[in-house]
């Protein structure tokens, strides 16, 4: 029986359930350091008084700056210092760093801490940002605040807009947005008092490419740094860049000779952490007299703050937009501009989904605006529209592998019950009071980037491929070991049961080797929707060559031919015969009678593979249905339906947490959460009263139904689905709002959709004067 | 997120308490159930020099009924507010009737999650003075009263008094507040209550209360009381919605009209959570609900 395919319960769960994990803010026995941050978006910094460390500090000991670099033409480079040096480019900028004997007492070092900053003016908008005249963030690199720009048109795009039949224009907004773990960032730095070592406890995600980044940056030799992400409560991108503060503390460490530990707070996090997904896209789209997409014309800006983040800089999402927008349609004329705009705000960082929310949010508006206007229904427009035959090359040359765009929407539609819920809405419209709306949205997601995804980057590294080491000990268990780093997402467990179907044992007896660059091989740890593809792949590729050495000994032991061996059960047996031994037994002899193993083996049972994919795409369709009341704006959401095709599941269980806990953000991006700075650049969001996740309150059951493409792109025929959730959701929502007001006129193509703004959008839509005159909602609606 | 240095003091009897109140004046704080007072002080946003701890305290949490007058402990929990019950003179515990019976449990529960109503305060919270928590606008709508001992003395606050400013009362800093009074309102009366908030738990952007007492043989309105909060500094009654509903009959149309009135006599200040004018929209929706509320509750 095969292990792959069952929802066997996860092993990371009982010590987090039971209180038992270790996070770095469980590993003590450490000073305290607390960073002194910028008051002001932008400043020059004349002054630092009082116990602290600097840059000046740091310049002493000729610590370098991060360079985070994109190999382009437009891309802008830049050398960024650990604290800040002369110039505070946000609120929440590290200016210097004290130390404490507890957190508390450098709390109060911190106050003490006078900084003397000259305040200039600052960019903070997009728009503000974008003027002519507007404050530069970095004057001395760049005369503009343009830090990327990309540019690319299929020929012919003009002509086919011209000769349209329909041309719908657009424009959306997403709010600037918070990844928000549950536990903030974090880190615990110990020097050795001899030999000066260092190991570094900290709250990531690639805990290899860490190491790598802050030698370079100390100028110490990559063996002398251990770096261990011990369990991580969160992470959704805000853990992959380089924390400055993270260098900062193993800096300290070194420098002091103590332990010293950083436990970023919730206020922290959210000002001076990283941000994501403020963006801004105007779309001009061609459609054929029987709504078809035949070009679409883009101009995407995304706000990416004050730096880029190391590695992967911020041209991340604009140039994601740039390539992925077409989405799963089949259009063929495509032209877009897509710029990264720095401003006097938080850094960016890639947070679960990355651009895709934001383009998905755009594609599936366009799609409902111009089935309306075209007078077809929304699933209709999509189903003329989707790509059905595979390989599909898009015009920005990514190839879909086979997906099954239109059989998820169909099946989603058709579980909705989408006449039902039209009779509902209908009745709902004449009775007044909350307003039912349904929204559909179809999307694809890339997944399993490996190097040659990262390589078309141009990054100053290429992440991308994954490595693991697999051995038999002489008990016959199994030790998995990965350059990946899940935090949370159940990957161990679902590894295990990738090894256990290949060797013949149980999961049980597989042990999972992550996060700590001491025990595992070079990799580049968990992020984008990539594990479960990559180390999936390369933990099945060793799991195999441990098998063939297994079958080889098994052979030489029952005396039978390699390739009659079956492994199954904990058993090497001679296929068709009872006749077989033990794997443990196999296990001893490996390690402990190796004069019976055949001439010229290696002792021993190990393993190790790499896998490097292209990279595949997952698909999905979301639908939403929700209750909107007119009076105040308010959105509840009723039901959420997912149709999901990730090609083969290793633990459905597994994957289906994913998806709902990617659903839940998607909610709280559509709905709830959204960063606010005021006009001087100073953040409003730095607590859970401002920044809104959602409760369990304001999250439907999410009801999730699969498809199983296997797909020839992965050697496991899984693909990655770690996003998704989060990708389709906002757009989701906010069609369901849009078709909920659509009989009032409403357009709202804004995220988040606050009660604010959908009120706004009511009013606007009734064409009546703000605040109290002659507004007769109110009346319309009988009241509850 | 940690608070500055602080003394701590937990006196077992009021008289302890009022002699610490007493003696350290407005460095001191007290502390009741902790669920405003310490995230302040874990922001630094409150530093007392001395947190006068009031858990040991007994004799603050009981509830009574008499004269038509329910007086509510300070510190008796939210959650008991849901099932809200008195002891009776003879030590019977029987269940709060009347209008307010009804009204208790229908704004106890928007009161933050279950977590902080088993430990937060009902006295804590009117001391706290939040312009949209919920028992300052039921407090400030039925005109409730608070008493508040020093040593040495007991007065009685009423309402319209006590709460001054945002997070500001008349309370003095040696005075405890040890009860709240509020009319049990009769038969004749009928209460509705309604907020809009973000999530479930949150504070309200903008909640409405009314009560209005009807007329027994003619059914129009006698008196009116509608009050409102989040929309000032402090929980505000408006007077002109309540002038607009006394004399008439309840209906629809008398709801929607008081509810208009609401919304243009208010003048709320805008935040991040919600404009001026968004918040006018609220007071609008929220009057009109609550009175709405309180016809049905009759029916
Ligand atoms: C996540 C969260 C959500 C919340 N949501 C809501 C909500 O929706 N609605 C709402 O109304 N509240 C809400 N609250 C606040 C909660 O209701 C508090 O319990 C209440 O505001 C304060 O009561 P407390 O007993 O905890 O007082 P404490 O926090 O102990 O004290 C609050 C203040 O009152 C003073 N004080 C307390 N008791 C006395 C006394 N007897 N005499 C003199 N001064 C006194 C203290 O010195 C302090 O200044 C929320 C709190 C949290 C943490």
């Amino acid at each position: 029986m095969s292990w792959v395919g069952r929802s066997i319960r996860r092993v990371e769960d009982p010590a987090l359930l039971c209180g038992a994990g270790t996070f770095v803010g469980d590993i003590g026995g450490a000073a305290s350091a607390r960073f002194v941050r910028s008051p002001v978006a932008s400043g020059l910094v004349r002054a630092v008084r009082g116990p602290a460390y600097t840059i000046a500090d740091l310049d002493a000991d000729e610590v370098g700056n991060i360079e985070a670099v994109l190999h382009r033409p437009d891309y802008v480079r830049l050398a960024q210092p650990l604290l800040a040096r002369e110039r505070v480019r946000y609120v929440g900028e590290p200016v210097a760093v004290v130390v404490g004997a507890t957190a508390a007492e450098a709390e109060d070092l911190a106050e003490q801490v006078e900084l003397d900053i000259e305040p200039l003016p600052a960019a903070v908008g997009l728009e503000a940002a974008l003027a002519p005249g507007a404050p530069l963030v970095h004057p001395s690199e760049s005369e503009s605040n343009v830090m990327v720009a990309g540019e690319m048109a299929t020929p012919g795009l003009a002509e086919a807009l011209e000769g349209a039949h329909a041309i719908v224009e657009l424009e959306i907004t997403s709010g600037r947005q918070a990844a928000l773990p549950l536990e903030a960032r974090g880190s615990h730095a110990v020097t050795e008092r001899f030999g000066g070592r260092t190991t570094l406890h900290a709250s990531i995600q690639a805990p290899h490419m860490i190491r790598t980044v802050i030698c370079d940056l100390l100028g110490m030799p990559e063996a002398d740094l251990r770096v261990v992400a011990p369990d991580v409560g969160g992470a959704f991108g805000q853990k992959l860049p380089l924390a400055r503060e993270d260098a900062v503390v193993v800096w300290l460490s070194r420098r002091l000779g103590r332990p010293v530990a950083w436990i970023e707070d919730r206020s922290e996090n959210l000002m001076a952490s990283w941000h994501s997904r403020e963006q801004r896209y105007r779309l001009r789209a061609g459609f054929d007299a029987s709504a078809h997409l035949e070009a679409l014309q883009a101009d995407v800006a995304a706000n990416v703050g004050a730096w880029p983040c190391y590695p992967i800089t911020w041209g991340v999402e604009p140039l994601m937009a740039l390539a992925e927008l077409p989405g799963p349609y089949t259009l063929e004329h495509y032209g877009v501009r897509s710029r990264g705009v720095a401003s006097h705000t938080c850094p960016m960082s890639p947070y679960r989904g990355v651009s895709r929310p934001v383009i998905t949010l755009a594609l599936e508006r366009l799609m409902d605006i111009a089935a309306a206007r075209l007078g077809v229904d929304p699933v209709e427009i999509r189903r003329r529209n989707l790509q059905s035959d595979f390989p599909h090359t898009s015009p920005t040359g990514l190839r879909h592998d086979e997906g099954t765009y239109r059989e998820a929407m169909e099946q989603a539609v058709s579980h909705v019950d989408l006449g039902a819920f039209r009779a509902r809405q209908h009745a709902a419209r004449a009775a007044g009071g909350p307003q039912p709306g349904i929204g559909i949205c179809t999307f694809s997601e890339r997944t399993g980037y490996g190097t040659p995804a990262f390589a078309a980057r141009a990054m100053g590294v290429t992440p991308g491929y994954e490595n693991v080491e697999l051995s038999m000990d002489p008990s016959g268990y199994v030790t998995l070991r990965i350059g990946a780093s899940p935090h949370g997402q159940g990957l161990e467990t679902a590894l295990s049961q990738i090894v256990a179907d290949e060797v013949g044992t149980d999961p049980g007896r597989v042990r999972v080797v992550a996060s700590d660059t001491d025990r595992t091989p070079y990799g580049w740890g968990s992020f984008a929707s990539r594990a479960m593809v990559l180390a999936g792949g390369a933990t099945y590729l060793a799991a195999q060559k441990l098998a063939s050495q297994l079958g080889s000994l098994a052979a030489e032991v029952l005396e039978a031919a390699a390739d009659d061996i079956v492994l199954a059960d904990g058993r090497a047996t001679v296929a068709g015969t009872s006749v077989g031994v033990e794997v443990a037994e196999l296990a001893r002899i490996a390690h402990h009678h190796t004069q019976r193993l055949p001439a010229g083996a290696t002792p021993g049972l190990s393993a190790q593979a790499g896998y490097d994919p292209a990279g595949t795409f997952s698909n999905a369709c979301h639908v939403a249905e929700v209750d909107v009341d007119p009076d105040t704006g308010g959105v509840s959401m009723r039901r959420f339906v997912v149709v999901e095709d990730a090609g083969r599941l290793i633990n459905p269980m597994i994957a289906d947490g994913q998806i709902r806990g990617g659903v839940a953000q998607g909610i709280a991006n559509a709905l709830l959460e959204e960063v606010v700075y005021d006009d001087d650049g100073n953040i409003l969001t730095t607590s859970l009263m401002d920044y809104l996740p959602p409760t369990v309150a304001e999250i439907p059951d999410i009801e999730i139904l699969h498809l199983e493409t296997v797909s020839d792109a992965t050697v496991t025929g899984a693909k990655g689905l770690g996003e998704g959730g989060t990708i389709g959701a906002p757009a989701a929502v906010l069609n369901a709002v849009n078709d909920a007001l659509a009989h009032l006129g409403v357009e709202l193509n804004e995220m988040p959709a606050t009660p604010e703004r959908v009120r706004a959008a009511v009013r606007a839509a009734a064409g009546r004067s703000p605040a109290g005159e002659n507004d007769r909602s109110t009346q319309e609606a009988p009241v509850r | 997120m940690k608070p500055a240095r602080f003394a701590y003091t937990a006196p077992d009897t009021v008289e302890g308490t009022l002699d610490a109140l007493d003696r350290f004046g407005d460095e001191a704080k007290v502390l009741s159930g902790g669920q405003s007072l310490v995230p302040m002080m874990n922001f630094r946003l409150a530093r007392p020099e001395v947190i006068v701890d009031i858990g040991r305290v007994g004799g603050l949490d009981g509830m009574s009924a008499a004269n038509g007058t329910l007086t509510v402990g300070a510190r008796v929990i939210h959650a008991r507010l849901e099932v809200p019950a008195v002891t009776t003179p003879d030590g019977r515990r029987e269940p709060l009737g009347g209008v307010l019976g009804s009204l208790l449990p229908e704004v106890a529960r928007f009161v933050g999650h279950l977590p902080i109503r088993v430990r937060g305060t009902f006295g804590g919270s009117i001391a706290h003075a939040d312009p949209a928590a919920e028992w300052c606008i039921l407090a400030r709508t039925l005109d409730a009263e608070m008493v508040a001992l020093r040593r040495g003395g007991e007065r009685a606050i009423p309402a319209a008094d006590f709460f001054e400013t945002v997070f500001t009362t008349a309370l003095a800093p040696e005075e405890l507040l040890v009860a709240v009074r509020l009319p049990i309102l009769g038969d004749d009366w009928r209460a509705g209550f309604c907020e809009f908030s973000r999530r479930a738990g949150d504070f309200a952007v903008v909640a409405g209360m009314t009560a209005v007492r009807l007329e027994p043989a003619t059914g129009a309105i006698a008196e009116a009381r509608v009050g409102v909060g989040g929309v000032a500094g402090v929980p505000v009654r408006l007077g002109g919605a309540e002038a607009t509903l006394v004399g008439e009959t309840p209906g629809a149309e008398l709801h929607a009209a008081a509810a208009e009135t609401a919304a243009g006599e208010v003048d709320p200040v805008g935040d991040l959570h919600g404009s001026a004018a968004y918040r006018r929209d609220l007071v609008r929706a929220m009057v009109a609900r609550a009175l709405a509320q309180g016809a049905g509750a009759s029916g």
